[in-house]
């Protein structure tokens, strides 16, 4: 079906298309509040907070516990408030990037499906799918520059205006990159397309 | 398990079909007319086509028992078939429509963030609608009544799923108490429930007793609701997330079984109770006998034909599915002492397939 609508009979006398009910209505769902479609278990994260959990995290990567301390960072996500703290969204960005890049590709999947298989696993997987994409988002548009994630467009082509900045080294860009796209392909793995589904439905944004 | 009876009317979506109670007939939404179709032997053959509608035709059902009322839903207002018109007074697309299981009601879930009960008053001789309005915050995509015909489940686009009471004074007896509620007059809300994901509603249903609640979002989840008592949370709330794509429509089988379809072309069962539910499997047998019959016959020669022509080894169009794609709605069509023995369902492939279980 093309987008572009054959004009017929019907389709050029839809003036009525063009009248704007909701001027009509009182509580149209124009006002539609967003913030009733997150859940109250929601909770506000401090910075320091953010901060303890990194240490943990940190703690059992060094002690050789790459699942614990993957499951740790992705059971204390830190989500989107309207009062929350955009440092402690950032630090916690960083603990996930981390520990994702402390474990190694032979161990990923061994990793993912143990956690998946365990309870709240599902929840956990949905988590770390929506750092993947904040990860790859903030890497294109280089406006995080606390994430190591950054990326840089490709060489050719490309106006000088968007060149990388000075300091940049694409070819870690490019590496930290490379570190996502092959966590993004396992986890759809073991966790299937559902998760990707619940990514884009969630409200709860990390 | 025995093999599926599919029936491909047309190369057009189905958005939704309904069997009368003899099972002989089948009506389904094609664009802007709803086709009824007979069985003749082993198909269906187009009987009749019902116009009347200028916008596209959502919804469709056959009160079970008397079948020959048929709601006719569309945007922007709705009107009843034969040829009864029933004002819903409502100013966006009618979205979903559902006989009561007494068939005195029925609902019809809209655009216009209501829900229009429509019943038929004797004084004027003339079907009326009263709205379920709050706290409804988005069009409803979807309802499903209770079987005492009083209470009504409805999803919808806010992410959220309801019990209503539908309560029409002078149409409806006092109904038997339920763990929903005691005391219903006309929009009591029951209960309100939503995923942690908060994907939108695609179906709900109660199970056949009504003490079980259950719903499809969005999120590729199904969620089951046991409620405990009137005014008070829930006992159990249990959310299976999957790796699959979002259903769209499902159905109970018994009180332990939920079958599931939707974006995957295919059913797929999920069993348990209040301590858990697991996705158990497809309906569909694996390893299809039919498709593998037709790959062993395949030759060297039609091989290299293929990668020849196509450039490809396999022919791969096909989905492995009986469903070629999306199945839109499921309903019941033969159920034995409380169970599904077969239930049908239609797809945006254009076919109806009548599954035994």
């Amino acid at each position: 079906m093309s987008i572009i609508r054959e004009h017929t009979q019907a389709t050029l006398t839809d003036i009525w298309r063009t009248i704007d009910i909701d001027a009509l209505t009182e509580d149209s769902s124009v006002n539609f509040p967003v913030s009733t479609l997150v859940p109250p278990t929601v909770r506000e994260v401090t910075e320091p907070e953010a901060r303890q959990v990194a240490t943990q995290v940190r703690q059992l990567l060094r002690g050789g516990d790459a699942e614990g301390a993957l499951r740790l960072a992705l059971e204390n996500p830190v989500y989107a408030t309207p009062t929350g703290h955009e440092l402690a969204r950032e630090v916690h960005m960083q603990t996930v990037v981390e520990v994702l890049q402390g474990i190694k590709a032979s161990e990923m999947n061994g990793v993912l499906k143990s956690i998946y298989a365990s309870p709240g696993g599902s929840e956990c997987l949905d988590v770390l799918m929506k750092y993947l994409y904040k990860g790859m988002a903030s890497a294109g548009s280089g406006s995080a520059p606390k994430t190591p994630t950054r990326v840089t467009p490709q060489p050719t082509g490309i106006p000088s205006q968007f060149a990388p900045r000075p300091g940049a080294n694409p070819e870690s860009v490019g590496a930290a990159m490379s570190v996502l796209l092959s966590w993004h392909e396992k986890v759809v793995e073991v966790a299937g397309l559902g998760c990707i589904g619940r990514v884009m439905t969630d409200f709860r944004r990390v | 398990m025995a093999a599926p009876e599919v029936h491909h009317l047309f190369h057009a979506p189905i958005a939704d079909h309904s069997f009368s109670a003899d099972r002989n007939t089948v009506a389904v939404a094609r664009d802007t007319s709803v086709e009824i179709y007979k069985r003749v032997a082993n198909s269906f053959k187009l009987k009749d086509e019902l116009k009347g509608h200028d916008k596209t035709v959502t919804s469709v059902d056959i009160a079970p028992n008397s079948g020959h009322r048929n709601a006719l839903v569309w945007e922007p207002t709705a009107q009843g078939y034969k040829p009864t018109l029933v004002l819903l007074r409502i100013n966006r697309a009618a979205t979903f429509a559902r006989w009561s299981p007494n068939e005195t009601k029925f609902a019809v879930g809209s655009g216009d963030r209501l829900i229009a009960i429509c019943y038929f008053e004797q004084e004027n001789d003339w079907w009326v609608s009263k709205h379920l309005k709050k706290p409804i915050r988005s069009t409803v995509t979807t309802v499903a009544w209770h079987p005492n015909s009083v209470l009504l489940a409805a999803g919808s686009t806010d992410a959220h799923a309801r019990v209503f009471s539908a309560f029409i004074k002078g149409v409806d007896s006092k109904p038997e108490p339920t763990a929903w509620g005691e005391r219903l007059p006309f929009n009591t809300v029951c209960g309100e429930f939503m995923n942690n994901s908060a994907g939108w509603i695609h179906s709900v249903a109660f199970s056949p007793s009504g003490n079980a609640l259950a719903y499809a979002a969005h999120d590729s989840s199904i969620t089951v609701v046991y409620p405990s008592a009137p005014e008070q949370p829930p006992r159990a709330v249990i959310t299976v997330n999957t790796h699959l794509l979002p259903f769209m429509s499902l159905i109970w089988n018994g009180e332990d079984e939920i079958i599931a379809a939707g974006y995957d072309c295919e059913a797929f069962r999920f069993r348990g109770g209040e301590d858990g539910w697991q996705l158990t499997g497809a309906v569909e047998a694996k390893g299809r006998p039919d498709q593998d019959a037709d790959q062993r016959e395949e030759s060297a020669l039609q091989m290299f034909r293929q990668m020849d022509l196509r450039g490809k080894v396999k022919d791969d169009t096909q989905l492995k599915t009986v469903h070629q794609n999306t199945i839109t709605h499921l309903r019941p069509y033969e159920t034995s002492g409380g169970y599904l023995t077969k239930f049908s369902s239609s797809g945006v492939d254009g076919r109806i397939v009548i599954w035994t279980l």
